[in-house]
């Protein structure tokens, strides 16, 4: 199950924000921190495997109301060879 | 709380502090990463770009389990990209090289270390001067140094060249052309305070992401940063640009003349700048990388042809465009930062492009202070703290030395103790050269019997494959080691193949882009019998030393990779059971810093390093004992070069009067264009996903999915006119080869109308089989961005061609 560390950069229009926002909490695989000023948002995703996360973070990279995704920190240690 | 709870835990606190980062701006206490779960925690270089990113790397059972953006780090601050934070996973693709192998016949079969030394030691007696070695970028610092002495100090030759030849020699001759000195006078801060930052060629969303994101966050943070796109092919940065500018290809000088003649005449340039700091040059005959000295109305007369109405004509770009780059370097308000990479090294007129937009930003004064500077950027680790500082090139020596010079020669002999007359003074093969030579038998001159290629994949890097290393191999005596710790498009056709240890496998130490020096240790132990570069050529220098070679002993006959322990005595580091009895690296560059201070790249103890993410050079020892590191070359605020008073001293200038070079350089065309049998311009390059020849980046599950083959971009127009759809097959095809490909239209790049691109990631599809080998006349880059090619549909021969 690797962890990976997100951030996400949220869009400066508050109405997108909010839907990105409600989208990222209704996926069990994430954990959401709390925002900084509003736009910066920290989150921790949890999945089965290495290639989910990459789908995961894929897909938060074309959701409404993100405009970028900056990886921090990939646990690999269980991933399947 | 349970270990699941603990590494969540861990994962929040290190997203959160990252986040704070990016929302504020700042540097904020850097939390280490948490050392629980058995996870030992080191800092390290990543393994792959120029930027020069640290990650903190997590062991766990003698094996890297997980990689994190190093939140102390000044140039990621605890970011990293797709490649970055896959970067552990290269250590364990399925098929890590672990023994030697030798060619038998049509197969490589194992042997032992011993045995392979002595084959090499065989092909160095053979004849020493014919004895080449081929490296890279990612040698580190104490490997490029190893090579160096290795060629120059023992085989008394200067046949060693890397390829970064191939990616960053024009930046080098357009820094010594402009300044006498190589490396960018600015750094990283510039892109935290520029106003304008205008990328040549160059995709840095793809190709140096961090950096990119560092500015776009700006952005995020309301700062307002205009950005500027001029290429001939929209990427994704464009698509974050305020301008995007298309041109065709090649014409980019004309560009930059056309800016610097609407500076001159409409009276923007900075002129107490000029008068102050600079001079003019122009193209000599012959051609020279000093040139010949001009006046300032001369210079004027020169740009006079480059209307923005004639420059549009020429580039397609618009006079009104041109107008508005004139304009903001015009202004004295802005800060502008100008960077590039490929776009403008891998060019046929490559040092005439960088010397061209040096002397924009001198001609309008952006140069020295934070946010205005002309700023390359490099694809490799250490193409910078290596090739290019190191000196691992045919024509230079360590620490910005030159072959060509008596004193400098010299120096080195007097540092390596040799005997006088040792070090050569007959320049070597540049890469082309080098590989032609290789290639071509030894009685029509073919005089390179055996080149050792370490850390760089030349078999699908090289331009012209098909000229340049197939023929060799149907040369009996002609002879090719390969070090690599992946099979390879290069290792497949070696004659020797010898098992590397890479990254936290072993010590290291490279230079990045923005001058700075970082350390790494060995974290974990490489697989089989798997072994450092540098160890290789030490083993090769003392299995030469043993057999009496007399260029393996320094002028008292000692090993001249000689390294003592604290009892005084010998170490025996050619065995690899006792290479990690000492720190071999940090004896080399303890060797090599002599070398560094007369350039003024000066580098600080190695133990320094150790304690910080990397100092940019000059790193200068202060009254108290502390070591400083140099933001800004040549301006008086911060370097410590610069004599008290001056605000900007150019301090190697060529004509040794403290100005840089303003230089002129005439648009030409290119030595190959589109006709009606090839129509087409094609560009090769990069993807995100992948380092380069994928060598690493393809064994990583995830980035291979995310991008598993290489395609041929091309505009919807060109694809509607040769009726062609989104993937289908298509051959492209130039005067040197062809190669079948899917198109890719519309998607993450489109080029211009009549060109066509192409990545070289892939070894199953060896783009470099169809470029062009002509190359720079003063750096000898190859232009791999512009050569002429035709594309068929595959399914029906009778079609009409593009």
């Amino acid at each position: 199950m690797p962890i990976s560390s997100l951030v996400l950069t949220l869009d400066a229009s508050p109405q997108l924000r909010a839907l990105a926002l409600s989208e990222v909490a209704r996926d069990p695989r994430i954990t959401v921190g709390p925002p900084l000023e509003e736009r910066w948002l920290p989150v921790v995703t949890e999945t089965a495997s290495l290639s989910e996360g990459e789908s995961l973070a894929a897909s938060l990279r074309e959701l409404p109301g993100v405009s970028f995704v900056d990886v921090v920190r990939v646990d690999f240690s269980e991933e399947e060879r | 709380m349970d270990r699941r709870d603990f590494l969540k835990g861990t994962a929040m606190t290190a997203a959160t502090l990252a986040a704070s980062r990016l929302a504020y701006g700042q540097e904020r206490a850097a939390a280490e990463p948490a050392s629980g779960d058995g996870v030992q925690w080191n800092k390290a270089p990543c393994r792959f770009c120029g930027t020069g990113c640290h990650v903190q790397v997590g062991v766990r059972g003698g094996k890297v389990v997980v990689i994190a953006g190093d939140q102390k780090a000044p140039v990621n601050k605890g970011l990293l990209c797709v490649k970055g934070y896959h970067v552990g996973l290269a250590l364990y693709g399925g098929d890590r090289l672990t023994t030697p192998l030798l060619r038998k016949g049509d197969n490589q079969v194992p042997i032992s270390w011993d045995e392979a030394l002595d084959i090499i030691a065989r092909r160095v007696l053979k004849d020493p001067k014919g004895f080449g070695v081929y490296g890279s970028g990612q040698w580190t610092i104490p490997e490029g140094y190893t090579a160096s002495k290795f060629v120059k100090g023992g085989l008394g030759t200067h046949q060693l060249d890397a390829n970064a030849r191939l990616c960053m020699a024009s930046a080098v001759t357009g820094f010594l052309a402009t300044y006498g000195v190589d490396e960018p006078a600015g750094c990283y801060d510039d892109l935290d305070a520029c106003d304008v930052l205008i990328m040549w060629g160059n995709n840095p969303a793809e190709m140096h992401p961090v950096l990119f994101s560092r500015v776009i966050d700006r952005r995020s943070r309301g700062e307002k940063v205009t950005l500027i796109d001029i290429g001939t092919r929209k990427t994704r940065t464009s698509g974050f640009c305020d301008h995007s500018l298309r041109f065709k290809p090649n014409t980019d000088l004309a560009i930059a003349c056309g800016i610097a003649h609407l500076l001159v005449e409409n009276g923007t340039y900075d002129k107490a700048f000029i008068e102050a700091n600079c001079a003019f040059r122009a193209p000599s005959t012959p051609p020279t990388l000093e040139g010949k000295a001009i006046t300032f109305e001369e210079y004027r007369e020169l740009l006079k042809p480059y209307t923005p109405e004639k420059v549009e004509e020429i580039s397609g770009v618009s006079a009104k465009d041109l107008r508005m780059l004139a304009g903001l370097f015009g202004r004295r308000d802005v800060r502008i930062t100008s960077l590039w990479c490929m776009g403008m090294n891998q060019h046929t007129r490559g040092t005439a492009i960088n010397n061209l937009v040096h002397g924009l930003h001198l001609l309008s004064g952006h140069f020295g202070k934070p946010g205005d500077a002309p700023t390359s950027l490099t694809g490799q680790p250490s193409a910078c703290g290596t090739v290019r500082e190191v000196g691992t090139l045919a024509h230079a020596l360590p620490g910005g030395r030159v072959v060509a010079k008596a004193e400098h020669r010299a120096q080195m002999e007097e540092i390596w103790n040799l005997p006088k007359g040792r070090v050569s003074d007959k320049i070597g093969y540049h890469t082309v050269e080098m590989w032609k030579r290789f290639s071509t038998p030894t009685e029509q001159g073919g005089d390179i019997h055996t080149l050792w290629v370490q850390v760089t994949n030349p078999a699908q890097t090289l331009p012209n494959t098909h000229k340049l290393v197939d023929p060799s191999r149907k040369l009996a005596d002609k002879f090719l080691i390969v070090s690599d710790v992946y099979p390879s498009a290069t290792t497949r056709i070696a004659d020797l193949v010898l098992p590397s240890a890479m990254w936290v496998e072993k010590n290291g130490m490279v230079g990045n882009s923005e001058r700075r020096t970082q350390q790494w240790f060995k974290m974990v132990n490489p697989p089989g019998q798997a072994r450092d570069d540098a160890w290789q050529l030490i083993a090769v220098a003392h299995r030469l030393f043993e057999l009496g070679f007399e260029g393996m002993k320094d002028k008292d006959g000692r090993f001249l990779f000689e390294v003592k322990g604290r009892d005084g005595k010998p170490v025996p580091i050619w065995d690899f059971a006792h290479y990690y009895d000492v720190n071999v690296d940090e004896h080399l560059f303890e060797e090599y810093r002599k070398t560094t201070r007369i350039k003024h790249k000066d580098l600080a103890p190695y133990q320094e390093y150790v304690k910080a993410r990397g100092l940019r050079w000059p790193v200068v020892q202060q009254p108290d004992g502390s070591w400083r590191e140099t933001r800004f070359r040549f301006a008086g605020f911060d370097d410590p070069y610069v004599k008290k008073g001056r605000d900007i001293q150019f301090y190697h200038s060529t004509t040794h009067d403290d100005r840089a070079q303003i230089w002129f350089s005439p648009y030409e065309p290119p030595p190959e264009s589109p006709d009606t049998e090839f129509p087409f311009w094609l560009c090769t390059g990069r993807v995100i996903e992948h380092w380069h020849s994928g060598t690493m980046t393809t064994r990583i599950p995830q980035l291979r999915r995310a991008m598993p083959q290489a395609y041929v971009e091309m505009n919807s127009a060109d694809a509607r006119r040769l009726g062609v759809s989104n993937g289908e097959q298509v051959t492209v095809e130039t005067r040197r080869g062809k190669l079948d490909l899917p198109v890719w239209i519309g998607g993450r790049g489109e080029p211009v109308e009549g060109s066509l691109f192409v990545p070289f990631f892939d070894e199953r599809l060896l783009i470099n089989g169809l470029t062009l080998d002509e190359h720079d006349p003063f750096s000898k880059q190859p232009d791999y961005k512009k050569c002429a090619a035709r594309v068929r549909r595959r399914e029906r021969v009778a079609e009409k061609q593009g």
